[in-house]
């Protein structure tokens, strides 16, 4: 990405040194910390939901790492090694306590360092978050599709599919969502996209919750969502209409509007 | 020049709608079980093992088996299997297992005890091959491909220790710990059995291979492209002070020989074809599954630009040299060339394709050992220029 095709209200990259190398992350507004972990198509994201949340508080939104704009930090293996990275990451910046944004497999990393360290985390979101083992409910097997696939499977609104799909990805795309999926495989390949201990685990979140689903999500059943809500001890499910998996890429003026009260309730 | 004779073992009996893509995306995988014969697949298996031992009989330098997993493309799990099962019946040839899987292993430590038994077994005519193993193979075994690389290297760092240095000895490393590693056998053939290793253009296969002094071995691609591999392959070599001896460079190859041109390709279109468009149909999804692949692999994939082998017609199949049919004549002056210009001293011929029945591959075997093989032993490999 070249300076030029920055949106100017997009805030500088900046980086941050961690072991085995540096992760980037984008810093925005004033106020209560949020810390944004994006789906993982989502790194390198500045868009509505980015934005609403700069709005109303101090928007944190890093790549993970071999995300994005991040390094690939090759020694974290696991959704656990995410937790350890996330809390030096807060440390490093002196936020002792922040509200946790989490979607899809971002809302899977915030599940583990809500119920790690919930004294960190004011109030979080869960947006058609994974990380639940439902063996009678699994998650798609995403590592499976092909590009056609795998639009169709996080967006309901076809319009949003053909769209996605009109333009020839170039070499560079292409690399950087090989390089993304191949990061999400590393950290979810097996168990796949679950942590089997998760779930007896998230009794000791003590946030105010929100566990937003999206009403036509292909990638998760509704089953994970209603298990986040049920497991943990103060949740609420929201269900988004007419939505795909994509929740906030589909949605996002109701998305953020969720997420936006949420906080600041 | 090595001529040596490669088994998949497919398992030829497909649906008859099988040319329904969206049905069947590919014989690997998720083509259920339930089209497994065993009845059929009883025979297949005695048959197969009878061609690689026929090809023994017929002068063949090598037996090459290999593995795969979930597929009816090749129907051999276990590779060490089928070499055990050839090892008492044959007496000369190089059993070469091209190869074990390793990444796949949760216990590399089996491969080395059991490639240490084979190579008794054979007397030391075993080659010990360690592949990948292909994407898909990833997701059936539960492998996670991104770690796939570096399994792959720390299950080879391991397995040679343990053939090489005197046990016990302990190995703490990122995928395996053990505590004590010393394995009865050792192997017969010292320091160890010889190592081949397939690429498919990865520029860090070619360099650590090159590094080890393996055998390098390409398979299923244009001429254009195995050419970019093994000139890769000669100068991560030549980086290293050396030129590595042809037989150190081997190209798979699906060969058929008829009597006269016009027959062979009469006779051998609907195999090929079954293999490339049916045996070998598999999206890249499953091929090359996040993390399986370096970004400069994928980036060198990319700028290659190839065609998916179902996209291939037979006409193409054969001008970018990916398989060879003819008569034998043609099939002479066609291996001599390709062996002239890429500089290959082992050829590892395909000569059962996809679902050519036993009489077939018989014939090919036959007229191949016969009318091609001595003239490809005439004429020394050179080192292209």
């Amino acid at each position: 990405m070249t300076l030029t095709d920055v949106d100017p209200a997009t805030p500088p990259v900046q980086r941050c040194g961690a072991a085995g190398g540096e992760i980037a992350y984008r810093r925005a507004g004033q106020g209560h910390p949020v810390l944004l972990l994006h789906s993982a198509g989502g790194a390198n994201e500045w868009g509505p939901l980015q934005l609403g949340l700069a709005g109303v508080g101090d928007l944190v939104a890093p790549d993970h790492p071999g995300f994005g704009l991040s390094d690939d930090l090759p020694e974290l293996h696991t959704v656990d090694d995410l937790v350890y990275h996330y809390l030096d990451l807060l440390d490093g910046l002196g936020l002792a306590q922040v509200d946790v944004v989490g979607v899809s497999f971002g809302g899977w990393v915030a599940a583990e360092l809500a119920m790690h360290s919930p004294e960190r985390v004011r109030r979080l979101v869960l947006g058609a978050a994974i990380g639940l083992r439902i063996p009678e409910a699994p998650i798609a097997d995403l590592f499976l599709m092909n590009p056609p696939q795998l639009m169709r499977a996080l967006f309901h609104d076809e319009a949003l599919v053909t769209a996605a799909l009109s333009a020839e990805p170039t070499t560079d795309q292409i690399l950087a969502t090989y390089r993304d999926l191949g990061a999400l495989a590393r950290f979810g390949w097996h168990p796949f996209l679950n942590d089997p201990k998760l779930e007896r685990r998230l009794h000791r979140i003590t946030a105010p919750t929100l566990v937003l689903a999206a009403g036509e999500d292909r990638l998760v059943p509704r089953e994970h969502a209603q298990r986040f809500a049920e497991r943990i001890p103060d949740a609420r499910l929201v269900v988004v209409e007419d939505c795909g998996h994509a929740l906030h890429g589909e949605r996002p003026a109701e998305v953020t509007a969720a997420v936006v009260e949420h906080l600041g309730s | 020049m090595k001529v040596n004779f490669f088994h998949l073992m497919p398992y030829p009996y497909l649906p008859d709608d099988f040319d329904d893509v969206e049905k069947y995306p590919s014989p690997s995988l998720t083509f259920s079980n339930a089209h497994f014969d065993p009845a059929v697949g009883v025979d297949l298996y005695h048959r197969y093992l009878d061609e690689l031992e026929y090809a023994e009989s017929v002068g063949f330098d090598g037996i090459v088996v290999n593995e795969h997993h979930q597929s009816a493309y090749g129907t051999m799990p276990s590779p060490n299997i089928m070499a055990a099962a050839l090892a008492r019946r044959t007496s000369r040839a190089t059993i070469m297992v091209l190869g074990n899987a390793i990444p796949l292993r949760g216990n590399p430590l089996r491969v080395a005890e059991e490639i240490a038994m084979l190579d008794h077994l054979t007397k030391g005519r075993l080659l010990s091959g360690f592949v990948r193993g292909i994407g898909w193979e990833h997701f059936g075994h539960s492998i996670n491909p991104a770690d796939s690389r570096s399994r792959f290297n720390e299950a080879h760092d391991l397995i040679k220790k343990a053939w090489t240095e005197p046990g016990p000895f302990s190995w703490y490393g990122e995928h395996y710990e053990y505590r004590y590693v010393n394995i009865w056998p050792r192997p017969l053939q010292q320091p160890h059995p010889p190592i081949a290793v397939p690429g498919a253009g990865s520029p860090e296969t070619m360099r650590w291979v090159a590094e080890n002094h393996y055998t390098y071995v390409s398979v299923y691609a244009p001429t254009r492209v195995v050419k970019t591999w093994f000139d890769g392959y000669r100068a991560a070599a030549a980086d290293l002070g050396y030129v590595p001896e042809p037989e150190k460079i081997g190209m798979a190859l699906p060969v058929f020989v008829g009597e006269d041109d016009a027959s062979a390709h009469r006779e051998a279109r609907q195999y090929v074809e079954w293999l490339f468009h049916r045996g070998l149909r598999q999206g890249l999804e499953i091929v090359f599954p996040p993390g399986y692949m370096s970004p400069a692999a994928m980036k060198g994939l990319l700028k290659a630009n190839l065609k998916a082998y179902p996209e291939l017609s037979y006409e193409e199949l054969l001008e970018h040299g990916y398989v060879v049919v003819g008569g034998p004549e043609q099939v002479r002056n066609r291996l001599g060339e390709l062996r002239d210009e890429l500089g290959f001293g082992q050829l590892m011929a395909m000569l059962t394709i996809g679902a050519m029945p036993a009489e077939m591959v018989r014939r090919n075997t036959e007229i191949f050992a016969k009318e091609v093989v001595p003239e490809l032993k005439r004429a020394p490999a050179t080192v292209p220029g």
